[in-house]
């Protein structure tokens, strides 16, 4: 078997992506390096085949999915549930964990302006966001980050995907005396 | 003033959410907020608060609070200006960052809407979803067969249509089952059958075997799927005291109510379980549908509400 067509076998059997790592435990052969020269090795064979489907770089992992021109006739079978949308609130909370993590509930509740108890609790419950630890301040509250899930769920490889701040088109730069605000660091207090 | 400024504030997520509707709406700088003229307007939303819904009220009113304060210190006289931070400061910073926040919301919308236009493999599932989703199946086909072999094929296809069969009681059945355990240690489900040829005897001598179980008057085994089902003894003279007891502790009513005569197919349209509940019993039930059709096992297990899952 070549190397490929093990890595090929095992990114098809999976239903979740899957990390260079853990598709080199197919084989001793394997390592993780073996394995991603494997993967930009199929990437290109589908690509220059016409594949439907391409190796998408996905929640730190890989997986096949199909190429998202196809969805006008795939969705035309989804049988499956899809999950509810996030709500506005819970949109919001899972922006400032993703940008802030680890983050504790009361700096979200300050950034928000409202209280996020039921909010973090739903998004916990969906897997999106997990307790990552606890803060050394007073009361040692528990600090929330993201999880794999929630990189697979918005299509993101890992966090550097996610949007940088300084290409959000809000004005922030236009007057010196705010740089200076601004400058002191993301403006939310620690304690 | 703020006339124009109609504010329903169930539309708004929160305090910060509100006062960056105000400013934006009026095009006011954010970096030079008019803050007396802001507070008021916020004020005269939050005034709308009815008395009772105190549950949102709180932030709205620190937010309140807050602008208040604001203003206030805009008023006192500020001795060095390079030192001291304009008291707006922290608010504008607040403001920025909030809608920095929902600037980032609407991509992860875009981002997740995105996502969702890629499926993997077993996206979809083509087959109907019912009872037998999460059982794996274990069997061999020679296991199959053999039980097909079990099977008595002699019945006609199109049974005549049956009114109503005769009541079988739950009582007769165990009666039957202890009986044949008094003179062995254990008993084939397929002999205590033997007489009857009617399914329902079969349901209720089975039904009357899971009780008996149920109170450890005897085991059920089975080697694996389709095989012989065995009935073995379990202390019966342990199970006849506590009997006894209980019917001395129940009292006046005499059929015990686990004992109580299975009806049956009599009234089995009112008595169906909810739709998908138990395709299995719907299909014993073949022979006593008013309908002249063949009942489909298969409609039976799909879902009725299919639909309301989407």
């Amino acid at each position: 078997m070549k190397v490929s067509q093990i890595v090929e076998g095992v990114l098809f059997a999976s239903d979740a992506p899957l990390k260079a790592e853990e598709i080199a435990r197919a084989d001793e052969a394997l390592d993780e390096d073996l394995v991603e020269e494997a993967v930009r090795e199929l990437r290109a064979f589908y690509d220059d085949s016409g594949r439907a489907y391409q190796v998408v770089e996905l929640g730190e992992g890989y997986q096949i999915l199909t190429r998202s021109e196809l969805a006008p006739y795939l969705e035309r079978f989804d049988t499956v549930p899809r999950l509810p949308r996030l709500s506005g609130p819970a949109l919001e909370t899972l922006a400032i964990i993703a940008y802030r993590q680890p983050i504790g509930r009361i700096e979200i509740e300050y950034i928000r302006g409202v209280g996020a108890a039921g909010v973090i609790r739903t998004l916990q419950d969906r897997g999106l966001v997990e307790v990552g630890g606890r803060s050394e301040g007073l009361g040692r509250p528990l600090l929330y980050q993201t999880t794999r899930r929630f990189l697979e769920h918005f299509g993101f490889a890992s966090l550097e995907d996610l949007p940088r701040p300084e290409e959000l088109p809000i004005l922030l730069r236009e007057r010196g005396s705010l740089e200076e605000i601004l400058g002191e660091g993301n403006g939310v207090p620690t304690s | 003033m703020n006339g124009f400024l109609q504010v329903e504030l169930d539309r708004f997520q929160g305090p910060l959410d509100l006062l960056l509707h105000l400013i934006r709406q009026q095009d006011i700088d954010i970096f030079d907020i008019p803050i007396a003229t802001i507070t008021d307007q916020f004020l005269a939303a939050v005034a709308q608060i009815q008395a009772g819904d105190l549950d949102g009220a709180g932030e709205f009113l620190e937010m309140a609070a807050t602008l208040v304060r604001i203003k206030a210190q805009m008023l006192l006289p500020r001795y060095d200006e390079d030192e001291e931070e304009d008291p707006r400061a922290e608010l504008v910073r607040r403001l920025l960052e909030y809608e920095q926040i929902r600037e980032i919301s609407s991509r992860l919308i875009r981002a997740e809407a995105e996502r969702a236009r890629r499926f993997p493999k077993g996206y979809f599932d083509f087959r109907p979803r019912g009872f037998v989703e999460d059982t794996p199946l274990e069997s061999t086909w020679d296991e199959v067969l053999e039980a097909a072999r079990e099977v008595d094929l002699t019945h006609p296809r199109n049974r005549p249509h049956r009114v109503a069969t005769g009541l079988v009681a739950l009582e007769e059945k165990v009666r039957l089952i202890l009986d044949a355990l008094e003179g062995s240690e254990r008993v084939e489900f397929s002999k205590l059958l033997a007489p009857w040829k009617d399914k329902m005897h079969g349901v209720v001598t089975f039904l009357a075997g899971l009780e008996l179980s149920r109170q450890r008057a005897l085991t059920l085994r089975q080697t694996r799927p389709f095989s012989e089902l065995w009935l073995l003894r379990g202390d019966l003279e342990e199970w006849a005291r506590t009997r006894e007891e209980m019917m001395r502790v129940g009292g006046a009513r005499q059929p015990d109510p686990q004992f109580d005569t299975w009806e049956g197919p009599a009234d089995a349209g009112a008595q169906r379980p909810p739709s998908g509940a138990s395709p299995q019993l719907d299909a014993w039930e073949t022979g006593h549908r008013t309908s002249a059709q063949p009942p489909d096992p298969q409609l039976d297990a799909w879902p009725t509400d299919q639909e309301g899952e989407r």
